[in-house]
């Protein structure tokens, strides 16, 4: 790859303090290029050229001086209110300057647009928003994953080397996977958050990053935990699997790779696979649905729900009114899931460094149908994924989803989950799997991208 | 009961007690969540967690204590 933005993020940023890149040159670049490749995607539903202009003209010296960024519609700019991809919402917005936000321009970033997301969070498929689905640059027919659809398929497309979404039930993960990304899940707190309409509420969103590889989201989830995220060595890896129903229910060829990276990245550390049981999981995915969802009514009236804009979605209308039925006994019921869950976590991980099950259990599915087929039958993918991506919002550990293979052209993601705080092990485990295959999945360009360089 | 009998009877029972409208659309949709979500809320329900000693103010960033 010659074109600057086709460069890594930590490249850019590196080229930039050279000298061999001009901070305004880039950001023309990513406008033009978000001109030219956005309508197929529509990832990016929102530029605002002269407020990017102005950034990089001001911009301090940071560890991503000059660098352009995407942001998740879930965030206040202070030139522009998060939608949070909907319609209607029923918590009030303004413009401000939120967490990431001061995050990215502290660092010298260049927030170059507002990235697509899956209407009011509510998904793991991104194919309902009110700017219209975006779409999957490895198959513009399939899913981009979601909620933070919208900034994978920018930084899959290379309409940016990175982009900071959140991850409320694997919103985050979820697209990182069906876009071929690599996409950490922080440890709950301690990413900036403040601004997010739920912030002080959610007791299961983060912000986190969307790169090509776990480099790169190590220097921009620094700039998001305000701390570096120091490199180390993954060491002799413990790595965790479980055997159960819901592990073995994956396609085969997502069961496959999974099994193979892990082996590949036993090797590679010298480690070891052990089985663990979680005979909590079943319930602490239903819980982690109950917790988010009761979490999401303190601003709810029954008027308020009569008033709805009918411009969101009959999908999002029913299910907001839905959550009122949610028995409070459940909801209780829930925390006290959350604290088993925990406990046992606390244990596994004494255990083991790591837990390893696929992201999610199949393929980017159709936008049009979101549903996967599993040996159990099928499913919507919502009903698919939550499976495997609820447990780290709702114990609060971190996650990473990294790209370990491909099936019917679209990408497998492998999940990593590791104890509280040690964030900085999965980003040295996710490269030490990257060295181990030869960055054969991480360096993957899709079509659409790919088509543009061969012109080139 | 089957879940999808309990919907028709459950959700215009709860709506018309909280004073919420909705369309037949809307109505759809809450349905199928009913027969999605209700029966892992009665499991839910049924799990014992009689002998799960609190974690008061759980700090979501760190482990839990030692217990």
């Amino acid at each position: 790859m010659s074109e600057p933005l086709d460069l890594p993020l930590r490249e850019q940023a590196a080229a930039i303090a050279a000298g061999q890149i001009e901070a305004g040159e880039l950001l023309e670049a990513a406008l033009a290029r978000i001109e030219a490749r956005n309508p197929a995607i529509n990832a990016v539903v929102e530029t605002f050229p002269e407020r990017s202009r102005e950034m990089a003209a001001v911009a301090p010296p940071g560890p991503l001086h000059g660098v352009p960024v995407v942001i998740k519609d879930e965030w206040p700019l202070p030139w522009r209110a998060q939608r949070f991809g909907a319609a209607d919402m029923l918590a009030k917005t303004a413009p401000g300057e939120s967490g990431p936000y001061r995050a990215l321009r502290d660092a010298g970033a260049v927030i170059v647009g507002v990235g697509n997301m899956h209407e009011l969070g509510a998904s793991s498929t991104g194919n309902v928003s009110v700017y219209g689905p975006a779409r999957n640059p490895w198959n513009l027919e399939r899913c981009p994953g979601g909620s933070s659809s919208g900034p994978a398929a920018a930084v899959a497309a290379r309409l940016v080397a990175g982009a900071v979404g959140a991850d409320g039930v694997g919103s985050i993960r979820y697209p990182a996977t069906y876009c071929g990304l690599t996409g950490l899940k922080p440890t709950f707190g301690r990413s900036a958050m403040d601004g997010h309409h739920m912030a002080g509420v959610s007791t299961t969103i983060v912000s986190g990053p969307l790169c090509a590889d776990a480099g790169d989201c190590r220097l921009l989830g620094s700039v998001l935990y305000g701390k570096e995220l120091r490199a180390g060595d993954a060491g002799a890896l413990r790595i965790g699997v479980i055997e159960d129903e819901v592990s073995a229910d994956v396609a085969p060829a997502v069961g496959e790779a999974c099994e193979a990276a892990i082996e590949e990245l036993q090797r590679a550390t010298g480690g070891e696979v052990r089985t663990i049981e979680l005979p909590e999981l079943p319930a602490a995915t239903l819980a982690t649905v109950l917790i988010a969802n009761s979490e999401s009514l303190g601003g709810v009236t029954p008027e308020r729900l009569n008033s709805l804009d009918p411009e969101l979605s009959p999908l999002g209308r029913g299910l907001l009114k839905y959550r009122l039925m949610l028995p409070a006994v459940a909801t209780v019921k829930a925390h006290q899931v959350r604290t088993m869950a925990r406990q046992r976590l606390a244990e596994v991980f004494e255990e083991v460094d790591v837990i390893a099950w696929p992201t999610v259990p199949a393929v980017a599915p159709p936008l049009e149908a979101p549903l996967v087929e599993l040996p159990s039958g099928t499913l919507t993918a919502d009903a698919a994924n939550v499976r495997s991506g609820a447990l780290a919002n709702l114990t609060g550990i971190p996650a990473i989803s990294v790209p370990v293979g491909s099936s019917e052209g679209l990408p497998i993601g492998l999940q990593l989950q590791a104890a509280w705080g040690r964030d900085e092990l999965l980003l040295d485990a996710a490269e030490a799997l990257e060295r181990a295959n030869g960055r054969r999945w991480v360096d993957a360009v899709p079509p659409l991208a790919a088509a543009e360089q061969t012109e080139a | 009961m089957e879940a999808s009998q309990s919907a028709d009877d459950f959700i215009p029972a709860a709506l018309a007690a909280f004073g919420v409208e909705a369309d037949e659309i809307e109505l759809a949709v809450m349905r199928a969540a009913q027969e999605m979500f209700w029966p892992p809320i009665l499991e839910l329900l049924a799990l014992d967690t009689s002998g799960v000693a609190p974690e008061p103010a759980p700090d979501l960033s760190q482990a839990p204590p030692r217990r």
